[in-house]
């Protein structure tokens, strides 16, 4: 426990002092990006993984963290973390309004409704646009030619710095989650995922937990709006299609859903490897696909995903090459078969 | 608000629409209640069969061709996936059976995006030979596509509802959403009905993707997107009833083109299907109780 506690903290000491010094402006922006679907990830993962709840429309969660960061932003002088808080805070207030009453649903029905709800966010959001400095509630000037940048925290005004803050947001993040998991919001999590008729039975209020998940789900993801908002400078409705809600579910599966090293391998899946394949002038599309049969692959043989799939295939090979080690230095003993 | 002349149009290329939808929503119900698959992928193969069928017309290939080639590509996509992947998530939730075919749409989608790049604002359409001959009722102008998409959407409600009534396959296939082990044990080939039932329902994502094609873009986002709309009226009819599928397939259809006049609300117009989907199940689920049969859950 000591040593895995060891590597956790060396590999963050890496993540925030090693990748902006050795990784060129392109990826640590990248880098960015990928702390803050992490984020996402979490959330969708807690919702699927520990509740059994499959939503597909977080890209949307997401684009209304960052509207409403964005117009908050622009709104005020508050500083950043009071920014990202409100974002998260009326992120939440939003899903658990749209899911009090879509939680008397359940499983599939329960997902197409967030489908629904997705699709319909997004044309709200289309319409109405994001702010871009503009007046009146909704902060859009349509005919700003030059519209001004969402302002960065003072403390990280330059990218690399902004990547540490997002990493930093991100590491607080996955506490919350990490001290939700271990204490009763998990255990009451667990039993409603088992069976819901025996959390009942056990007297769990599985409508008020399932609510705190889909609260806890939704403010992490707005808190990401608001990480999101900052690292992108200008906001379109365009970078939030309802499409990337499913690509974001297969690579939330890819990466697995019952554990929390999950997320973070969805949001490389999701935001590095676009980037690497750009730099290497390969079709995003190839990405799409093989997105598709990692989750025809992952729902037919390996529920875990990767983060479950890979340690055990590395302990397998591990297994096989010591045996194989093992046997070797005796060839002329002749081997029991 | 606009005249009622400004509105007429609109109901007869919404209740085309709605035909449209209707008979994706029947394609969809029948699957779901034979196999327990929600195909969320149907908007996609009935983009990759369309587009598919674009190519063959560039390349000099007459329309009938390419317009079977549309349906065989989209049904022997479904059938293929359906034997592969049917099996092996059979006993699964419904839900993990859904999601899976969201994995296949996103492989038809980057493939589709891959073969038929949509840079540098180049439109690629289907023009079907009925689209400019018409006729006209009360002084609104109706061509025979439109006349197609309603009358498609009605005959092939009709014909399933006869099928799954009167027909062998169709009663297994009724049997099978009953309860699949005792279909089986009965002697009922599972597997053979099953077949059926996808190549049936990708024959019918063939027939949608090229009269979509048609009446509103040849575009794979959209095509693959506008299956969110009949799958709105097959939530209303709670998976279960074609009539009432068609019935909201109809409503949905009218109330997106009836909208589209009125300024203030046409930039919300696409909302229509979510909307009332999402507030029919609400109500819907007032009346739910914890208990509840094994298939719904």
């Amino acid at each position: 426990m000591r040593i895995r506690a060891a590597v956790i903290v060396a590999l963050l000491a890496f993540v925030l002092f090693g990748i902006p010094q050795l990784f060129s402006l392109y990826y640590v922006d990248t880098m960015t990006e990928v702390a803050v679907y992490s984020i996402v990830a979490l959330g969708l993962g807690v919702l699927v993984g520990r509740v059994g709840l499959v939503s597909l429309g977080q890209v949307a969660v997401l684009a209304i963290g960052a509207w409403s960061a964005a117009r908050l932003l622009f709104a005020t002088t508050q500083p950043y973390p009071v920014v990202l808080i409100e974002a998260g805070l009326i992120t939440m207030v939003a899903g658990v309004v749209i899911g009090l009453p879509a939680l008397r649903l359940r499983g599939l029905y329960l997902a197409l409704i967030t489908l629904m709800l997705a699709g319909a966010i997004t044309i709200v959001l289309d319409t109405i646009n994001f702010p871009n400095g503009g007046r009146g509630f909704l902060g859009y000037n349509g005919s700003a030619i030059t519209p001004p940048a969402i302002r960065l925290p003072s403390i990280a005004a330059s990218d690399k710095a902004y990547f540490q803050y997002s990493v930093v947001v991100a590491i607080v993040m996955f506490l919350l989650v990490f001290a939700h998991i271990r204490t009763r919001p998990g255990r009451a999590w667990a039993a409603i995922r088992q069976s819901e008729p025996a959390a009942l039975a056990t007297g769990i209020n599985v409508t008020l937990y399932k609510l705190w998940a889909l609260a806890l789900a939704s403010f992490i993801t707005g808190v990401a709006g608001g990480l999101l908002a900052g690292a992108s400078h200008y906001l379109y409705s365009i970078d939030f299609p309802a499409q990337n809600s499913i690509i974001l579910l297969g690579v939330v599966l890819m990466g697995g859903v019952y554990s929390m090293w999950g997320a973070v391998v969805a949001a490389l899946l999701y935001q590095f490897l676009p980037a690497l394949l750009q730099n290497w002038g390969v079709s995003a599309d190839w990405l799409t696909i093989l997105f598709g049969l990692g989750v025809l692959q992952v729902l037919t043989t390996a529920p875990a995903g990767l983060a479950d799939q890979v340690p055990k295939d590395l302990a397998r090979l591990g297994r096989l090459l010591r045996r194989r080690l093992a046997r070797a230095p005796a060839p002329a003993g002749g081997d029991p078969p | 608000m606009p005249p009622w002349s400004d509105f007429e149009p609109f109901i007869v290329s919404g209740l085309a629409l709605g035909g449209v939808y209707a008979l994706s929503g029947v394609g969809l119900v029948v699957l779901y209640r034979a196999t327990g698959v929600l195909y969320l992928a149907f908007g996609a193969v009935g983009a990759m069969g369309a587009l598919v069928a674009w190519s063959l017309v560039q390349a000099g290939a007459p329309g009938w061709i390419s317009w079977l080639v549309c349906i065989a590509v989209a049904a022997l996509i479904t059938l293929g996936y359906g034997l592969l992947f049917g099996p092996p998530l059979s006993k699964r939730d419904p839900l993990v059976k859904a999601v899976a075919t969201l994995g296949l749409t996103l492989v038809l989608y980057g493939v589709m995006d891959l073969l038929w790049t949509t840079s540098g604002g180049e439109a690629r359409s289907i023009t079907l030979p009925t689209d400019n001959s018409g006729f006209t009722v009360a002084s609104i102008q109706v061509n025979w596509t439109q006349v197609i998409g309603l009358a498609a959407g009605v005959v092939i409600t009709a014909a399933t509802g006869a099928f799954l009534r009167y027909t062998n396959l169709g009663t297994a296939m009724r049997a099978m959403a009953n309860d699949r082990e005792i279909t089986a044990t009965l002697g009922v080939p599972v597997r053979k009905v099953e077949a059926a039932a996808w190549l049936g329902c990708g024959v019918l994502a063939g027939v949608a993707g090229l009269l979509l094609a048609d009446m509103v873009a040849l575009d794979a986002t959209t095509l693959t997107f506008l299956v969110v709309s009949s799958l709105a009226a097959v939530l209303i009819a709670r998976l279960r009833s074609i009539a009432l599928t068609f019935a909201a397939a109809i409503v949905i259809g009218l109330v997106h083109d009836l909208i589209t006049p009125i300024t203030s609300l046409t930039n919300y117009r696409d909302m229509t299907p979510f909307v009332l989907a999402a507030v029919a199940l609400l109500v819907v689920s007032r009346r739910q109780v914890m208990s509840r049969s094994r298939e719904e859950a």
